[in-house]
């Protein structure tokens, strides 16, 4: 006679294997013989929840309604260094836009790609729409190297409605007696879980939460962080901030440390939002997410060179921590070191980070860095693991980059052409593009080029700069004063434009 | 008080920033309007907020405030008679009169006379009132004549001329009884001692016109004592020396000379050609400074030699002198954009005033009681008046500077790393090794990018088409948060002169996934360098939250290969359409 394991251990096994579908079947076939089984329901909530799961601290992006109608912010025109939606309140040296490129928003480009970074906050509504919102069509550049380390679960809200079981939900919510599960604290955590995840349901969800803590006479910290996030979901930061001290004051858990400091970001609350993972460091000193936390914030508000210190921080605890090597390596590339910054990128590549942004990566310091052998082999092994349509752009784009470094300028301009071929919104290739043809005296093609860069990323200054010496050349001073001050908006310090602007004046005072 | 080197030379007396005082320094006076010893402000208020106005004010109240007819162009208080008490009169330059105010009551106006009037005009209004010729005619008539004579045309034909073709008729049976009359207005105006240099002297009044006259006016009868001519239209004038003596009027034009008369000619002596536009315009003893549009300053002799220039901060935005006969002091006040008045005796810099917003007019006089009063009005119509310190002593800073400050500023150049020394010690020695493998990789890379270009050409996959006959550029913008999104195409022909037709757009996409209002659309004929934005609306049917590429395709009529191509990544619709 066969021996059968018992089919609850065999789903408990599955579960801790991640085999989670296996897991769910079982516990479906053994809520069918039995359909108040208490354990291999729960079992089934936690594998049916864990499918769908997704670090809650980590996956935040604001929506576009968040972003323009935005009721918490206070002072329309805060003080330099205290907000990070003010772009360009940079206080400790960091690179200009002529060195580093920087975002939409004004801020240098970051070496990893996270949710906040891609486009920040626009500043009108045109422009707001005008963005591209999915997480592959806005443009980080090249930088981009861990993106897929950490976003490996994406579908953020939408999946909830595909994943369902074909025949029925599982668990139907507008049934369930809550008020009943509420008093069962084995149950009513993973339902908790499952209606917050699965169901994506924060107003049920929020129904739970306040019962059980009700039910745990308000003394359990755990319940009060999920009603913090039911209510940060609900854009109630200002309750959720409550739940979240009160559940700090029962007992410090790093993770509650983060979601506070994630209300204060979204509150705009920098500083507070630095001085409490500070306190959370006091609890937990040298907690990697804490200092990563720090690093980020430091790096929004444009001071890159203590986001720098905290990003060597977290290296000096966690020496494989993606993102920490990244941005630093980004910056020693913008800060004139490539050769260090190729450090840093083959240290990632060491660790199996193995994809088309850093091998681009790399092949653009070992160009800075003059090591030529190992320059365009590595833009090879970039082509061949392209992904997508932006990445092979990104590559062409630089290899664009290194042809007008060697001179080789017709190589450059098919390789513009062809970045545009794969990206039709590559502002910075139609930029050099328009610089090409200038060289070429094709002024006509120029100037619409660089109008077109232009109206595709308004942030980027270059593309007003070049437009406003064409028309200088050709001698349409008006457009060439305009373009100039369209450039003195983007980067306030470039001494060209300034020289520009002061030789127009100049031409319009004289008689 | 401000801590700036300057500023603690002044009192602040007194400082109303909604005085509503919108006015420019040739339309501000200092006159003791009450014989009684204190000195008035008196301003002509161009108006902004409410009308035209003559101010008064005394101490930190508006004493008196009277509507104007017109538009003050300028305003001088001067001494018309012998009468005791010793009451200043106040003339008011606006339009082709003079109004003149005794006690703040209007007293006399004197209208210039009126211009020579063009004889053929005259003689085409003629035959209109006798009903000879139509408006039609009438209107070509004028037009020839503006465009021949050198009699320029009155207001009134060229009022006609500026008119619709409906709104002819009634103007010329409302005008056409009266005679025709060209009259010219006062650009500027000025006062010259009559015949002695006492401080209540007698003055005669001068006067600049936009036909290019000086006129000076006996303050009694109001009759014209001279006239002269200059080649331009006077913007600003200063005037010293007595009539009947010897005097000197210098002007600044808005040809951007200035031109210097004396008594003796009708014409100007001196001709001082500026290199920008004159702002403003002061005269310090024997010379004369003038503040320019190109952000300097510049002073020249009497008889036009330059003597210095200086560069300043920011544009000009007024001057006034500053003179101090007691303390022999003399100096030139010249208000700047970037809000602040600066102090110049000769080419030094004595001392910098801050204000609150940028300064429109400027004086400096008694008022009140106090000699040395500073009068300044803000753009925003604010009012500020500070005192110089009895103890104020200006030291004249020395001129010559060190080297820049930046010469002194470090720059932040990174040190060469241990790893830099290495790397280049590894180039020496298999540099030729290097440059083996990166030409090799350099020709591989130079064919793959050819064979990828000539792919992309063949099938036109960028989003500019750089054939001779339709050089052709595309990009696209899409709108809108979903389902529903604005697309627009933005197509442009690049070509130096040649139009180019008989083009279309079509798309290409995932019919299960978008719906487009309309796939197939015509465009017009391109003009050259512009663009032409061709837009369309395209609806996600999907609600799975998963967005896709359109492709479009510009195509050339009669031929299936297409010009260009652009691919458009479309958002994830965030919106949910209600069932």
């Amino acid at each position: 006679m066969e021996v059968t394991m018992d089919p609850l251990f065999l789903a408990w096994s599955y579960f801790r294997r991640r085999k989670l579908q296996q897991c769910s079947d079982i516990c479906t076939k053994i809520l069918q013989d039995n359909p108040y089984d208490q354990a291999a329901w729960s079992l089934k909530t936690r594998a049916l929840t864990e499918m769908v799961y997704i670090d809650e601290v980590e996956v935040d992006q604001e929506g576009i309604a968040e972003m323009m109608l935005d009721e918490s912010s206070i002072a329309q025109v805060a003080r330099p260094g205290t907000s990070l939606r003010l772009p360009g309140t940079s206080q400790g040296g960091g690179p200009t836009p002529a060195v580093r490129p920087v975002t939409q928003s004004g801020r240098p480009i970051t070496g990893f790609v996270r949710p906040s970074t891609q486009s920040g906050r626009p500043g009108t509504m045109e422009q707001a729409i005008k963005t591209p919102r999915t997480a592959s069509t806005a443009r980080p550049v090249t930088s981009a190297s861990g993106r897929f380390i950490r976003l490996g679960t994406v579908s953020v809200h939408e999946s909830a409605s595909m994943l369902t079981n074909p025949d029925g939900p599982f668990i139907n919510l507008s049934r369930l007696n809550l008020a009943k599960y509420s008093q069962k604290p084995s149950l009513s955590r993973t339902l908790f879980e499952f209606i917050f995840h699965h169901e994506n349901d924060v107003k049920n969800a929020l129904d739970l939460a306040a019962q059980a803590t009700e039910h745990a006479q308000f003394k359990d910290w755990w319940w009060k962080v999920q009603l913090g996030k039911c209510y940060y979901r609900l854009g109630l930061y200002r309750e959720a901030e409550k739940q979240f001290r009160s559940a700090l004051n029962h007992q410090a858990v790093v993770d509650t440390y983060l979601y506070l400091a994630k209300v204060y970001q979204r509150l705009d609350q920098p500083i507070t939002a630095l001085s409490l993972f500070k306190q959370g460091l006091d609890q937990f000193p040298g907690e990697v997410t804490l200092l990563t936390g720090i690093a980020r914030i430091h790096e929004e508000m444009n001071n890159i060179a203590s986001a720098t210190e905290y990003y060597k921080d977290v290296l000096k605890q966690d020496n494989t921590h993606v993102e920490a090597i990244a941005c630093i390596g980004s910056n020693h590339f913008y800060t004139d070191q490539p050769e260090i910054a190729l450090r840093f990128y083959r240290r990632l590549l060491q660790m199996g980070v193995y994809n088309c942004q850093l091998y681009n990566n790399l092949g653009l310091c070992c160009f800075y860095a003059q090591q030529y052998d190992m320059t365009l082999s590595s833009f090879e092994r970039a082509m061949a693991l392209v992904s997508s349509d932006e990445e092979q752009a990104d590559v062409w784009y630089n290899i664009g980059q290194v042809a007008v470094g060697i001179g080789d300028l017709a190589l450059a301009y098919q390789c513009f052409k062809l970045a545009l071929a794969f990206n039709n919104d590559h502002a910075e290739a139609y930029n050099n593009l328009a610089v090409l043809e200038l060289r070429k005296g094709r002024i006509e093609q120029s100037k619409a080029f660089l109008q077109t860069a232009a109206s595709l990323a308004p942030h980027m200054y270059e593309p007003h700069f070049n437009l406003s010496i064409l028309y200088e050349k050709i001698g349409d001073l008006q457009n060439s004063y305009t373009a100039a001050q369209k450039s003195e908006d983007a980067f306030p310090e470039h001494v060209d434009t300034q020289q520009l602007l002061k030789q127009l004046r100049q031409h319009f005072a004289v008689l | 008080m401000e801590a700036c080197p300057g500023g603690g030379q002044w009192l602040d007396a007194h400082y109303d920033p909604v005085a509503c005082v919108n006015t420019f320094s040739s339309c501000v006076a200092l006159a003791d309007l009450s014989g009684d010893g204190e000195n008035r402000l008196v301003v002509g208020d161009v108006g902004g907020s409410g009308g035209m106005k003559l101010k008064v004010f005394g101490g930190t109240a508006l004493l008196s405030d009277s509507s104007l007819l017109d538009l003050p162009a300028g305003l001088a208080a001067f001494f018309m008679d012998l009468h005791e008490p010793r009451i200043p009169a106040v003339a008011v330059a606006s339009g082709p009169s003079v109004y003149v105010y005794k006690n703040l009551r209007p007293y006399f106006k004197f209208t210039l006379p009126g211009s020579e009037v063009n004889v053929l005009e005259q003689d085409v209004w003629q035959q209109v009132r006798e009903g000879h010729i139509d408006h039609v005619t009438l209107k070509e008539m004028l037009e020839s004549i503006r465009k021949q004579a050198d009699v320029p045309l009155s207001v009134r034909s060229l009022h006609f001329l500026s008119l619709d073709a409906a709104a002819t008729d009634e103007f010329v049976q409302l005008h056409k009884q009266q005679p025709i009359r060209r009259q010219t207005v006062i650009t500027c105006i000025a006062t010259l001692k009559k015949s002695t240099a006492d401080e209540d002297g007698v003055s005669c009044l001068v006067i600049g016109t936009e036909s290019s006259d000086v006129y000076i006016l006996d303050p009694e009868a109001f009759i014209i004592l001279s006239k002269m001519s200059l080649p331009d239209a006077p913007s600003m004038m200063d005037v010293t020396g007595q009539f009947d003596v010897e005097f000197r009027i210098t002007v600044a034009c808005r040809n951007g000379n200035i031109y210097i008369l004396r008594r003796d000619s009708d014409k100007p002596k001196y001709c001082i050609e500026l290199s920008a536009h004159p702002v403003g315009l002061v005269r310090v003893g024997k010379n004369v400074v003038v503040g320019c549009m190109d952000e300097s300053l510049q002073a020249f002799t009497q008889k036009g030699k330059k003597l210095w220039s200086v560069v300043l901060p920011a544009p000009v935005t007024t001057m006034a002198s500053m003179d101090l006969p007691t303390r022999g002091f003399q100096a030139v006040l010249v208000g700047l954009a970037n809000c602040e008045v600066h102090l110049y005796r000769d080419k030094n810099l004595l001392s910098t005033i801050k204000t609150p917003d940028a300064i429109s007019s400027i004086c400096f006089g008694r008022y009140g009681r106090e000699d040395g009063t500073l009068i300044m009005t803000t753009k925003s119509g604010g009012l500020i008046v500070k005192i110089l310190k009895r103890t104020a002593a200006f030291e004249d800073r020395d001129g010559a500077h060190g080297p820049p400050p930046a010469q002194s500023i470090r720059l932040n150049v990174p040190k060469k790393t241990k790893l830099y020394v290495d790397q280049t010690l590894r180039e020496r020695d298999c540099g030729a090794a290097m440059h083996r493998a990166f030409q090799m990789d350099l020709s591989r890379l130079r064919l793959a990018a050819t064979k990828a270009y000539v792919k992309a050409l063949e099938s036109s996959l960028t989003p500019m088409s750089s054939s001779l006959t339709e050089p052709l550029k595309m990009n696209a913008v899409v709108q809108g948060l979903g389902p529903s999104f604005k697309l627009t195409l933005n197509v442009q022909n690049t070509a130096a002169c040649r139009p180019v037709m008989n083009l279309a757009i079509s798309f290409l996409y995932d019919e299960s996934l978008y719906r487009m209002r309309n796939p197939y659309m015509r465009i017009p004929l391109l003009v050259p360098g512009l663009v032409y934005p061709v837009e369309t609306f395209v609806e996600c049917t999907s609600d799975k939250g998963i967005s896709d590429i359109i492709k479009v395709f510009v195509l050339h009529e009669g031929r299936s290969v297409p010009l260009l191509t652009a691919h458009i990544n479309m958002p994830v619709s965030e919106g949910v359409t209600l069932n």
